[in-house]
């Protein structure tokens, strides 16, 4: 059945945000029937009490397309509450289509404030970035997943996988990195990064790059992890331990942009995007997190920072 | 001396199974079908032991069993019933996995822990190198994924591991790091006997290590085992129905037979005064 979504030409009755019935007009509160609200709270306390093992749930449509994001809206929609204000990301962008359209879609069937800054959110739905502002106790981040299993790479057969998780096999990971460095002389894995939770799990952290990988370690925020296609929840809860696989001669290493600065803002030790110029062929550097970005600059940018931001090519 | 390695009454049933399936097959009703239920006795009330540093042969013709036995014994599938116990602590034993009971039944262990026991100690070459080798994997890489298992995290110590044992089983080393999939079949088979030895096992299983390769690469490789159970003085089971095979190797040899043992004794003896109809029918065939 069709989903009935309030047009632009019936707008929400003046008190939405005062009703007490859920299902009060044609939908839901947030959407999703509070059956499939249920559903996936109930879950997600599961994967919270075994962290990093992937829940399998009743995943439902949504009214964007699978691979858009449908299993990190499906969590943001079965926790947000009318207090809460939402930031999504995509790529480290807030503007981009994917995160305004999530936004938008949100805001409608909720009416909740939305923010970019990474600081007044409560929820983030983010999809390949962690923020480079350090997440504080009790913002939940939640990640658009679009492959759960960490295993998926070595081994096709979800039955096989789920042997290899329940008797914490995972030499075949290890084999396949133990290759890698065979064949290059190094780990050649950039995003997806393979990472072990609470010394059991295997996990896959979604496709954030590996600077990121490191905060998830001990973190203050609930990290959780929804896939809507495969229909799988996992999550990171506050003060965990999660560490990448990696050897005692092949330590685990982040992305290296050798000293550079971001070319807008100025600061250092953020994760840089490359933009190459089609006119000039000028390589310029600036920060993945735009939000962030922006913030220094209306704080007036890092000083010194006009040196390497930039350089031609 | 106390055996390394005992079985008892090991039993492998494929299908359902009635009350009449094991008076209506055997060596004597010459079938290990089941008229009745047509299931499949594969072995049925096997028992021996396995002496520390000895070779203990299994011979027969194809479909008597002998490789569901072995197999059986590296947990490959589940057992209809049966019992396994190693005892680690006489000669040639590791104290590896820690806490192996001597009375302990090992089909009973959890599928993690006999998969601790199936890689730290026990080691097994198959016919196909197929199934004991993966492919895609580099012959180097392949010796690591056991000592991955076992917890090694040291890249360089890893291919210095694997690059001795490939020494020590005349697989070139400058090859290390190609695919198995492109040496020839003798090399595959050395490739596996490095892999099967390289986290020091307390028992090593063959399974027709020699069955499909040519004389002179045949002669090679049962000169390599030769030597290097002589070296480490690890247990073996030598499965195959190569008479020439068993005479070599093995000290004592068991014959079986639709699914069960129908003699056992020396070698020497088995192959010069065989006393079992079929053995001698065995013997007598030899080429």
């Amino acid at each position: 059945m069709k989903p009935s979504l309030p047009s632009k030409a019936t707008p929400l009755p003046a008190d939405w945000r005062d009703s007490g019935s859920p299902a009060r007009g044609r939908y839901s509160y947030a959407f999703l029937d509070e059956g499939a609200k249920r559903e996936i709270r109930r879950k997600m306390l599961k994967a919270v009490a075994i962290p990093g093992c992937q829940v399998p749930f009743g995943s439902r449509e949504m009214p964007i397309a699978r691979g858009w994001g449908t299993g990190g809206l499906q969590l943001t929609l079965a926790l947000i509450g009318q207090d809460d204000v939402l930031k999504v990301i995509d790529q480290g962008s807030d503007d981009s289509v994917n995160a305004v359209n999530i936004k938008k879609f949100v805001s409608r069937v909720t009416g909740v404030t939305v923010t970019t800054d990474t600081r007044a959110a409560t929820l983030i739905q983010t999809r390949h970035r962690i923020p480079e502002e350090p997440l504080r106790p009790h913002q939940l981040l939640i990640f658009q997943v679009p492959i759960p299993e960490p295993l998926r790479l070595v081994e096709p057969s979800e039955r096989e996988t789920r042997r290899m998780h329940a008797e914490a096999d995972y030499s075949r990971m290890w084999l396949y990195l133990f290759e890698d460095i065979v064949k290059f002389n190094e780990i050649t894995v950039g995003a997806r990064y393979p990472v072990l939770v609470n010394r059991r799990h295997l996990m896959d952290p979604s496709p954030i790059p590996r600077w990121d990988v490191a905060k998830l370690n001990q973190g203050e925020a609930l990290f959780l992890f929804c896939a809507g296609r495969e229909k799988r929840i996992y999550a990171v809860p506050p003060h965990t331990e999660v560490v990448p696989l990696s050897f005692e001669d092949f330590a685990f290493r982040a992305e290296e942009f050798g000293g550079r600065r971001c070319g807008r803002c100025g600061s250092p030790g953020t994760y840089l995007d490359e933009v190459i110029d089609d006119a000039t062929g000028r390589r310029t550097y600036s920060c993945s997190d735009t939000a962030f970005c922006e913030k220094v600059r209306r704080r007036g940018g890092v000083r010194g920072s006009d040196g390497p931001g930039e350089e031609s090519s | 001396m106390k055996p390394i390695l005992q079985v008892r009454n090991l039993t492998k049933r494929y299908g359902k199974g009635c009350p009449e399936c094991l008076g209506r097959t055997g060596p004597l009703r010459e079938t290990n079908q089941c008229p009745r239920c047509l299931s499949i006795l594969a072995c049925r009330g096997v028992s021996f032991n396995l002496y520390p540093g000895e070779v203990l042969g299994i011979v027969g013709e194809s479909g008597s069993g002998k490789s569901t036995v072995v197999r059986l014994l590296h947990f490959d599938f589940e057992p209809t019933n049966g019992e396994f116990f190693l005892r680690l602590n006489g000669n040639g034993g590791t104290d590896r996995p820690p806490g192996i009971d001597p009375g302990q039944n090992l089909f009973a262990l959890s599928p993690f822990r006999r998969r601790q026991v199936r890689n730290e100690l026990m080691g097994i070459v198959y016919q196909n190198a197929r199934m004991g080798l993966r492919m895609k994997v580099s012959a180097g890489g392949n010796i690591a994924e056991r000592l991955l298992m076992a917890g090694w995290r040291h890249v360089g110590r890893m291919r210095q591991r694997a690059a001795d044992l490939l020494a020590q089983t005349e697989v070139p080393v400058q090859r290390m790091n190609e695919l198995p999939r492109n040496f020839s079949g003798g090399m595959q088979q050395r490739v596996q006997i490095a892999k099967a030895l390289s986290t020091h096992p307390a028992v090593l299983l063959l399974d027709e290590v020699t069955t499909g390769l040519d004389v002179s690469v045949q002669a090679r490789v049962l000169d390599l085992i030769r030597s290097l159970q002589q070296e480490l003085g690890v247990a073996t089971i030598v499965v195959s129905h190569d008479l020439g095979v068993i005479r070599l190797l093995t000290s004592r040899t068991i014959v079986m037979r639709h699914g069960c043992i129908v003699e056992e004794g020396l070698s020497d003896q088995i192959l010069e005064d065989p006393q079992h109809p079929y053995t001698q029918l065995l013997v007598n065939s030899v080429l």
